[in-house]
């Protein structure tokens, strides 16, 4: 499994295109929290783990890597689950640089240059980064999901498809229709309200029971797809 | 060893299936070198990739020792080359090898010392090591790719075309590695439309049409069944020494380059059809006995 994880850390660090966008959606990041303060939760982090995760499985399956690495005595969920804490040891780290970054900029900063409401202690960020984290964890494992059976990056459509599934008959006129839109939103894409639960609040509340749901289902099915999937190669 | 039953594999949805196999029966010994011919899109891929157990047939059974290709007991013995090597483009060399040393289960100590070892035996330098793969040529592609399937000793060997695209160094140096498992014992299956090297190599060949196994030719051994002679002469006296090797009881397809082609029984036959050529006073440019594999492929395609 470390294999699988530092293999995905590397693809991602590897390949200059995509440093450069975390790179850009990192320090846009810092921007927005120096100026508005980190209590409103990072807003770029959303991109970076589509930047992150997007086409982590179905890429390997178009190049043929896959194929290589699994003839190789590695189970198909070892390698799932590789790139599934890949994912996850990637984000941390653009979350962990931009948390840094803001601190230093925050650090720098000229006095009276800052929004006085700007609240950028170190506990404020590591809360905003910890809810950014978790946010992204759940989306993570929709696009892995997703990525088990889609080629490329349609993965990312996957994914949009479901906010749009999901949040779209909740502008219906039948009661009945957004409440059962509400019903399946909140079990298939739960908010939850991390920089309460970060501090301590409703941990074991009924959000974070259903976001904890939510991942496991996501999780297994992508594992119960990849483990039957055939991987052509080469086909003639 | 591998035992191949009535595996048929068909592709494609709705109405629109491609038929890749059908029917197809195999079995590959222990230690043997089999060799997959065919023209393209006659089926090889699909079965190779079959035999590595990423396509499940839809009919019939394949078994490795008795367990299924994809059991993980299979997997450690095995070493695979793919066509063409699709890793990650920006990983050095050096880094793609010990990756795979560590996935197909080696002593992480010794990935340094293995890799390099590795590389070595594939004609790889130091400084190429250093190199990411995107700035490799097809031919050192395939190099490393090799090293790869190499690695820890592999007694299951899939090639897949393992020579394409490398300079006639690159050819002898696969050839030289295939011929060094195969005589450790390992056992192989060759997918290549390298002719000369499959005849080299392999100890069995069969030939794939349409989906089809049509075709099994054992090459070498007592209990050949494919070989030919074939003699080289002054293309002005060829019908002088066609004429000779008549009068052996020998009817030689004559091609106007000087070439002289016939039916072996044994290499006495051999003999004997080289000294009433030389006794006709015509000279042996060259003669060899061969599996003629082009010959074979040009009758069955």
């Amino acid at each position: 499994m470390s294999e699988m994880v530092r293999r995905f850390v590397r693809q991602k660090f590897g390949s200059g295109g995509l440093v450069a966008a975390l790179a850009v959606l990192a320090l846009l990041e810092v921007l927005g929290l120096v100026s508005r303060g980190a209590d409103r939760g990072l807003g770029m982090a959303n991109w970076a783990i589509l930047v992150v995760a997007a086409g982590s499985v179905s890429r390997d399956v178009s190049s043929g890597a896959l194929q290589m690495i699994l003839s190789r005595p590695i189970r198909r969920t070892e390698y799932l689950f590789g790139r599934y804490f890949g994912i996850l040891a990637a984000y941390a780290l653009f979350l962990v640089v931009t948390w840094l970054l803001t601190l230093l900029v925050a650090a720098v900063m000229p006095a009276g240059t800052r929004p006085a409401a700007a609240d950028l202690s170190a506990g404020t960020l590591a809360v905003a980064t910890g809810s950014a984290f978790l946010s992204g964890a759940l989306q993570a494992s929709i696009l892995l999901f997703f990525s088990t059976f889609l080629p490329g990056i349609a993965d990312l459509l996957g994914l949009l498809l479901v906010y749009l599934v999901l949040n779209l008959p909740q502008m219906a006129s039948a009661p009945w229709l957004r409440n059962a839109a509400e019903r399946a939103r909140e079990n298939m894409l739960p908010a939850v309200e991390w920089n309460e639960v970060l501090r301590g609040h409703g941990v074991l509340g009924a959000a974070t029971g259903r976001w904890v749901f939510a991942l496991t289902v996501y999780l297994a099915m992508a594992a119960v797809i990849f483990s039957r999937r055939e991987l052509p190669y080469g086909q003639e | 060893m591998i035992a191949v039953r009535g595996v048929s594999k068909s592709y494609g949805r709705f109405g629109r299936r491609v038929q890749a196999l059908t029917g197809v029966d195999l079995a590959v010994a222990r230690g043997e070198t089999l060799g997959l011919i065919g023209p393209n899109g006659a089926g090889k891929t699909t079965l190779l990739t079959c035999l590595l157990g990423f396509l499940r047939p839809d009919a019939g059974s394949i078994a490795v020792d008795g367990l299924a290709p994809d059991d993980l007991a299979v997997r450690a013995r095995t070493g695979y080359l793919p066509e063409r090597l699709g890793f990650d483009r920006e990983l050095p060399g050096r880094a793609f090898l010990k990756h795979h040393w560590r996935l197909a289960g080696g002593d992480p100590a010794l990935a340094d010392a293995e890799t390099e070892r590795a590389a070595d035996r594939v004609g790889l330098d130091r400084e190429a090591l250093k190199r990411p793969l995107r700035g490799y040529s097809r031919g050192m592609l395939q190099r490393i790719g090799l090293a790869q399937a190499l690695l820890r000793d592999p007694d299951l060997l899939f090639l897949d075309e393992p020579a394409s695209g490398t300079d006639p160094r690159g050819v002898a140096l696969v050839r030289e590695r295939i011929l060094e498992a195969k005589a450790r014992g390992a056992t192989i299956v060759l997918n290549s439309h390298q002719l000369p090297e499959v005849e080299r190599v392999c100890d069995r060949i069969v030939f794939i049409d349409q989906g089809r196994l049509t075709k099994s030719e054992t090459l070498k051994g007592a209990s050949a069944t494919r070989r030919r002679g074939v003699i080289r002469v002054d293309a002005g006296r060829l019908v002088e020494a066609a004429a000779a090797l008549s009068t052996e009881g020998l009817a030689a397809d004559a091609e106007p380059e000087g070439w002289l082609r016939f039916p072996l029984a044994s290499d006495d036959e051999m003999v004997r059809a080289i000294r009433a050529i030389v006794l006709s006073g015509v000279a042996v440019y060259e003669a060899r006995v061969s599996a003629e594999l082009e010959e074979l492929f040009e009758k069955n395609a």
